[in-house]
Order: structure tokens, then sequence, then C-alpha cells
């Protein structure tokens, strides 16, 4: 979920998702890089991603990653079952 | 589908996948290096990179499906690099599969011997007990169906048949002979096949006054019109009565009997007291009922129809199945079966020994895959692929020899007179078996050695070069393996020794007569245009005198059965013999002419046979067995018997001489049967066989038969011209053909297991080498050593034995049936096993053994 949310904002690499990963959430998440390649070829393999080989910014050959339509769809739905459950863990803890 | 799809287009571009994966690492770790500034923390961050390359490259990949290709391909490779080991193996494991699928494509064609009709299992049928032999015929109550099907309630669907041949006759060949079946129209409703062309019976049909309605078999259909469809509604003659074929039945349909033509009964057959005796009756027993409690029932109907007191049952209520054709070889198909069955059992255990030698020579290989990361289950499968491999090129082979078996017992049984049920192909079932023996085989033999080498100690197998595997755990597998073939193949042996046996005593048994140049043929006049006794007996002296007329034919005679060919039972009494048991009851008879004792050269050992101008009708012949059993010690010539029951007495007809016991014990050839031998013009029967002795080979007159009974009657088929050793031989077909193929099996057997046994001991001998130099240096003599080997080999060659016995005395007593004058537990046979096996174990270790004794003790112990 969070390396289709990442993408969502553009195409971008592995490296950069990692980064991404790590800046956005202010160094809490830390993308694990040994598992994150194979969960990206997952995703690529399950139709989510897409993935063309283009250069970066600093002109070397890399292997850019974006959503596809079903990949889109799929973070919609993701999103929403996320938020129910973060709504509904946060209303519990605020029961007590 | 999409995903699918993906990795099999990954599947062709394999190296583009890995070469993408290496530079999205090598980008990631420069990356991350150029971030931190430092190499070595990209790295460790990171992970391994080949591990993650080849998670990334799993995920592409059909990595199950690739590892078994993966192990196929070694497989193929290991086979090919020890060709020698590889063919032996293939070589006896097509002899053993083949023998197998051809042994099972018969049995099962045998026994699956489909009836077509439902519920077989259940139906049962109805045939005279023995109260009813001391009846007269006329009054027996059994057969009186009508009577029985309206009170009979425990069997259902009651319906009754006659099985009878009858004579065809039409413009389309040759008048022929040809079973039919007359079936009443509840007989139909429990036949599912519908006929292939044309309608069923009707009801119509069965009226009195019907125009005789006739089904083609599919098989009668193809021979004699041609696959022609307009026979339909086209008039046949069956018994010179005109029939009007309505339908032809499918191929295959055989019940209740392998007939050519079916009939419906009519009212007016049925009211034919006659008719109805000849009928035999069957049914299904009606749900939850026991044979026991319908044979209670069916008795006591039965019973209440007969006006005096009977002793016994007076009807028996028998499974249906035991009147197929192939239920008397049942057992010994099952025997077959287990035989053949052993016979693979031994290839395994050869191809397993085999293995395990050459595991010795692996475990170096095998311990460096272990040391590298394979798991011992990894190993295990691998080495299975191997051998499943070894057995599929295996079963290939066995494909050919099952043909080539297939081809020469079909050749083999096609010379006789073939039962319905041999009627084989390789199907579809059988090739299924094939191939399941064949895996089931591969993973049989290869199971030990595999568990054998996956447990192999990788330390000492690395260090030794291949000695370590040597366990004795592995030793052990293998002389029991041995001492499994030797139990295994004094059963084979068992089995076959008996059958020799029987196949000598078949041979042995003094026939009496002279079989050679001898010409049979049967001749059935059909009722309806041979009415009496007087045209009977008319047509058959204007035939003995044409076939006498021709050149080459020196005797002609008439007999109503063959030698080894049965007899007819009827009731009589015999004078002076009262008080002994059977002197009033069943006789069996034969139905001859004066000049039969002539042609077959029958010895008389007493008096002369009836004469024929004159006093014929007063006079019979009985053989030595029936004067031995009612007048022991006594001149039978000139004593009196006669046919008993009717409501007249019958005549005396007197003894005028004693021929020698012929063989006519169909079932069991041994046994001296007591037979009389009733004149032919006493008793003109319309069926018999013409016996002729020749001065020429017999198959050179056969046609000259066939056109000697057409000039007669052109509508009378001449059947079975045949020489009486043919006939003789095809008697005896069921004894030689299972006879040759129990030999064929047990010397497959013994060689194998020879084999087997030789190299168990070939190796041990290789592999104590050093200690037998030892031996020889501290002063053991070549005696000694040659004792040592040959107790080692010898003691797997007793224990085989000894627990080959009671595993054979069970085997064995399924051949019973098919045994003659030789026990199943004949201890004659045995001793011969036991000499076999032991002559050939001592082959075995003995070639070893001398190797044993030329070892040079200091070329050995240099060795070391």
């Amino acid at each position: 979920m969070l390396i289709l949310k990442t993408l969502a904002r553009g195409a971008m690499h592995g490296w950069g998702i990692a980064l991404s990963i790590q800046q956005t959430s202010e160094e809490v998440l830390r993308v694990e890089e040994g598992s994150l390649y194979p969960a990206l070829h997952r995703l690529e393999l399950d139709g989510l991603i897409g993935a063309e080989w283009g250069q970066s910014e600093n002109k070397r050959r890399a292997k850019f990653y974006r959503l596809t339509d079903t990949g889109r769809k799929a973070l919609a739905e993701e999103t929403d079952h996320w938020q129910q459950l973060a709504r509904a863990i946060a209303r519990v803890m605020e029961a007590v | 589908m999409n995903r699918f799809g993906k990795r099999l287009r990954a599947l062709w571009r394999r190296r583009q996948l890995d070469r993408d994966l290496e530079e999205e690492m090598a980008f990631h770790l420069a990356m991350s290096e150029r971030q931190t500034g430092d190499r070595t923390a990209a790295r460790r961050r990171l992970g391994n990179p080949t591990a993650v390359k080849e998670a990334c490259r799993d995920l592409w990949a059909f990595t199950a499906l690739e590892a078994w290709w993966r192990d196929f391909r070694c497989a193929l490779r290991t086979l090919r690099n020890s060709p020698v080991v590889t063919a032996t193996a293939v070589v006896a494991l097509g002899l053993g599969i083949g023998a197998n699928t051809t042994v099972f494509t018969i049995v099962s064609s045998a026994l699956r011997f489909d009836m077509a009709v439902d519920h077989i299992e259940r139906m049962v049928a109805l045939h005279p007990g023995e109260a009813l032999a001391n009846l007269d015929p006329a009054s027996q109550p059994l057969l009186d169906f009508p009577n029985l099907r309206s009170q009979v309630k425990t069997v259902e669907n009651l319906a009754a048949y006659r099985f009878s041949a009858v004579n065809v006759s039409d413009s389309h060949a040759l008048p022929e002979r040809y079973w039919r079946v007359q079936m009443t129209a509840s007989g139909w409703n429990m036949v599912r096949p519908k006929p292939q062309l044309g309608r069923e019976f009707e009801p119509e049909d069965e009226r009195a006054n019907a125009t005789p309605a006739v089904l083609l078999s599919h098989r009668l259909w193809e021979r004699r019109y041609g696959d022609d469809p307009s026979i339909l509604g086209q008039s046949i003659r069956i018994d010179d009565i005109d029939h009007v074929v309505v339908g032809v039945m499918p191929a295959g349909s055989q019940f209740p009997e392998d007939a050519e033509l079916w009939t419906p009964v009519t009212l007016m057959d049925m009211a034919d007291p006659a008719f109805r005796r000849s009928l035999l009756v069957f049914g299904r027993l009606a749900d939850g009922v026991t044979l026991a409690a319908a044979q209670s029932e069916v008795d006591g109907v039965a019973r209440r129809a007969i006006a005096g007191k009977v002793n016994g049952p007076v009807v028996r209520v028998r499974p249906f199945l035991e009147m197929v054709g192939v239920y008397d070889q049942r057992a010994m198909l099952i025997a077959m079966v287990f035989a053949v069955g052993f016979v693979l059992l031994i290839v395994c255990a050869d191809v397993a020994n085999l293995l395990l030698a050459r595991a010795a020579a692996r475990a170096r290989e095998i311990s460096i895959r272990i040391a590298i990361g394979a798991g011992r289950a990894r190993i295990i499968r691998q080495l299975l692929v191997e051998s499943v491999l070894l057995s599929a090129a295996g079963g290939l082979a066995g494909w050919t020899v099952a043909l080539a078996g297939l081809r020469w017992f079909d050749g083999m049984s096609a010379q006789g007179h073939r039962p319905s049920w041999i009627q084989f192909s390789m199907d579809a079932r059988g090739f299924a078996y094939l191939a399941a023996i064949s895996v089931g085989a591969g993973i049989l033999f290869g199971l030990a050695p595999a568990m054998q080498l996956a447990k192999v100690d990788v330390n000492s197998a690395i260090k030794d070069g291949g000695r370590g595997a040597e366990s004795p755990r592995g030793r052990r597998l293998a002389s029991l393996l041995v001492g499994f073939q030797m139990a295994l193949c004094v059963v084979l042996l068992a089995a076959s020794g008996l059958m020799i046996h029987s196949t000598v005593n078949l041979y042995n048994a003094p026939l009496s007569i002279d079989p050679s140049n001898v010409l049979t043929m049967r001749v059935d006049l059909p009722e309806a245009k041979y009415p009496n006794a007087d045209s009977v007996s008319g047509f058959y002296r204007r035939l003995k005198t044409a076939l006498g007329a021709l050149p080459g034919v020196t005797e002609v005679s008439l007999a109503s059965h063959l030698p080894m060919a049965g007899w007819r039972e009827f009731r009589g009494e015999v004078e002076g013999a009262q008080g002994k048991p059977g002197s009033l009851g069943q006789l069996a008879a034969l139905v001859v002419d004066a000049n039969y004792f002539r042609t077959l050269a029958v010895r008389l050992r007493r008096g002369q046979p009836f004469d024929e101008n004159g006093g014929a009708r007063s006079q019979v012949v009985v053989n030595e067995s029936f004067a031995a059993k009612f007048w022991p010690g006594e001149d039978p010539i000139g004593k009196r018997l006669r046919a008993a029951g009717g409501h007249e007495a019958q005549p005396w007809l007197t003894v005028t001489g004693v021929a020698a016991d012929v063989q006519q014990n169909r079932m069991r050839p041994l046994e001296r049967t007591a037979l009389i031998y009733l004149p032919y013009d006493t008793e003109p029967q319309p069926s018999v066989y013409v016996i002729t002795r020749t001065a020429v080979p017999p198959g050179t007159l056969v046609e000259a038969f066939r056109r000697a009974v057409q000039s007669l009657d052109q509508n009378l088929p001449a059947q079975d011209v045949l020489s009486l050793e043919d006939h003789i031989s095809n008697q005896r077909l069921n004894v030689t053909a299972f006879g040759k193929l129990f030999s064929i099996f047990a010397a497959i057997a013994l060689v194998l297991a020879w084999v087997g046994l030789y190299a168990v001991v070939a190796h041990a001998v290789s592999r104590r080498t050093q200690e037998i130099g030892i031996r020889m240096a501290m002063g053991g003599t070549r005696r000694n050593i040659f004792g040592l080997v040959l107790s080692q080999g010898m003691r797997q060659v007793a224990g085989g034995f000894a627990a080959g016995i009671p595993l054979a005395t069970l085997v064995t007593r399924g051949l019973s049936h098919g045994l003659v004058g030789v026990s199943p537990s004949d201890p004659a046979t045995y001793a011969g096993v036991a000499i076999v096996l032991g002559l050939a174990g001592f082959l075995g270790c003995a070639i070893p053994a001398r190797r044993a004794i030329r070892v040079d003790p200091l070329a050995a112990l240099r060795h070391e």
C-alpha cells in the first residue's frame, strides 16, 4: 500500500521509492531494502504497477515503476479499508 | 491468466530478466552508496544482492517445475553415463513390465467379461437338484417355467432361455451351423444393449401365430451378410423354418450366452412340455434376499409340484456367474497374475540391488551435493526421478514385449476353439496399467537405494572416497533382497513344476485309441426336415456310404461324442448288481455304431462289438471300468442292463463285449469313467460326429467331406471338420497353454534371481578382497575361502527357499483346478524346486568364490 501510494505521485525507481517512504514518514518507517525489490516484482506481476527503463536524474539507466489503472483502483480500495480500520482503532482507543 | 502469460514470456527472455535484475541492483547500490558515502553500509542495508535477485527471479519463474526439469535432465545424464547398468535395468524391467501387461490384458479381458446386464452379481440360475435324478424326466417340475413364474417371490423377473445349435441357410453363403438363444421377454428386460439396427422383440413376436422373428449378432451380420443393412426384413431359414430378420445386436452383446442368433419364445413353444423341459430358468434376487432364502423358497415351490416324496433338493439356486465360461478358470487366472507380479518384484529387487551397488560409487557425489546445501528430501527426490525415468524406459520396452506376448497368446489360443472371453487388444486400460506399474516399479526399486544414499555420512564419504556408503545396513538390505527373490522364485518354480507335471500326466495317460490319421466332423440334422428316427438313420446310412466311397477313407463310423469330450447321462438299471451304489441311477453312455471300435482302434478286452445286422437292438458294449464296477470278478459277457424310468419297461440289453477305457472325461482327463456304448440303431440321433480313418493325411480330405455332406442335403453344413489329433490338442489347451506361460515366467524368474544372487556375492567378494588376502596370508586354505563365500551366498538361497514354501502352497492352491493327476503340495515337485534352486544358487556363488580363491594375498595386501 505504501509503495502504491508513493507511486501515485508519479513514476519512480526502486531507490527513489525507498527514499521517499523514509522521508515522508519522517524516518519512522524504514523500508527493508532486501524485501523492497521482491515486493515490486510481485506487484508488477499482479499488474498493479508497470515498469519501464528510463534515465535517472543522474543520467543512469534505471527501472522506473508507475501505477497502472488496476493499481490505482486497488490503492483506492486499500486506502478506504485502511482508513476504516484506523478510525475503528482510534475510536476504541478514545473510548477507554 | 495474465500473470501466467507474463511468466511464460519471462521464460523466453530469461537472459533479459537476469540482466535487468543485475542492473537494478547495481543502480540501487550506486545510489545508496552516493547517499551514505559508504559502500559497505550500502551493501549491509540491502542484504545479499544475490538472494534478493533470486527472490525476484523465483517470482517470475516456474521454480518448482523447473526444479523437476533440472532433476530430469540430471537423471538423464547420469543414466547415459553408465550405459551398461542402464541397459541391463531397462531390459530386465522391459521383460517384467511387458509380461505383467500381457497377463493383465488377458486376465482383465477375461474377468471384465461384461455381459451387459444390470446387477449380474445378483442374478441366479435354477438348476435341477439331486432329487430329480431319480425322477422320470417327463415329470420334472423344475423346468415348468410358467408354474415357477407364478409362484416364486424371492427371485424377480424370472426368465428362461434355451441355447441350441441351429442350421442357417439362405442365398448369402453356404449353410452353416450357429448357436441360437431362444429367450422369454422377461429375459430381454435385463439386457442393456439395444439393437444397433432394426428393432427389439415386441409382444407380438411372442404370439402363437406370430411370424418367426430373429435378431442377428454383430459378428454374424459382419461375416455372413457383409455388414449389409438391407438384410433387415429379409427371410433366412433356421432349421428349415423361415425367420424374418428384425434387427442386429451391437458387437459384444452375448447375454445369456455367446450366440449368433436370438429368437423369442412364442406361446406355441411354451405349450410344448419337451420345450419347457429344455429351458434354463434364471432371474435376479429380490432386494435383501439371500441366496439361501431364495434356495428354500424356490425349492419349496418346486417340491409342491411333485406328487411323491423325494430326498434332497429339487432345485439348486446358484449364482448365474458360475455358468460363465471363465468362472472355472478364475482361480487359475488370478494365480497367473500373482506369478507374473512376482516376476516384476524379482526384477525390482534386481534393479534395486544394481542401484545399491552403484550407490557406493555415488556416495561421494551425493555427499558433495549435501555439503553444498541440498536437503535430504531433495536428494531422495532426485534419485527417485532417476529410477522412475529408468522404469519408464523399461515400460517402453515392456510395451513392445507386451504387444509381442499378446500376439503370441492370441495365435496360440486361435488354434483351438477360442473361448468367447478371449477377445483382447492393447486397450487404454492396458496402457494405463502399463504406465502405473512402470512408475510404481520405479518408486519401489528406487526408494531403498535412495534412502540409503540420503543417509550417507557426508564427512566420511568425502574423506574415504566412496567406501563410507558401504554401511552394514546396505549390505543387509542387499542380501535380504536376494532372499526375497529366491522366495518368489520358489513360488514360480513350484507353480510351473506342477503345471509341467500335469502336462506330462496328460500326455502319458493312455488314450486307448489311435488318434493319427483320423478325420472327424459334426453333422446336425434339423428336426423340421428329419422328423423321425427312420429319416435320420437313413441320412446317415447314405452319408457313410458316400464318405466310404471317397479315395483315402478306410473306415467310417458314428459317435455321439469324440474322445475327451464327455458323454450322455441316462437313467438305467444294471441287472444282477442290485444294492450296489449306482446300479439304479445315472449311467454314462456314448451312442456309437458298430464300426466305432475298429475306426478308432479301441481294443476289445473281451467279446465283440454289437452285431450291426439284426441283433444290434438288444446288444451293448461296456468299458473295463464299468465291468469292474458292477461285475467285479465275473464275466460281464451276457450280463444285462436297460434304461429305466418312463411309464413302460424298457427292453434289456445284453453285453457282447468289453472295451478298453477310452479317455472321455473333459475336465479331469485321468479319471476313468464307467461307460456304456449303446448301439446307434437303438437311439438314432440327429446330431452326431462322423469319425473316419484315412489312408492319407486327414487335412487333405476336408473339402471332399464338405462336398459329400452338401451333395446329400444342400442346406446342411458340415461342422468342425477337424483331425482327431487337433481335437485332442484343443482339449488339452487349457493345461498346456497355462503350463507354457507359467514355465516362461519361472524361467525368467530363475534367471533374474540368479543374476541377483551372483551380483551380490560377486560384489561382496570384490569388497572383501583385502580380508581374503589376510585370511590367506594367515594360513587359510583355498577350501576355507571357497566355503566361506559359498556358505554366505547359500544362506540366502536356503532362507529364500524356507520363506518361499508357505507362499508357494498358498499360490498353488489356486492352480488346483487346472492340475492333472498331481496335488498342489506334490512333494516330488517341491524336491525338484529345491534341486533347481540349489544348483542355480551353487552356480551363482561358485563363480565369485572361484575368483575369491585366486586372490593373490600379496597383491591384496599391497593394495591397502
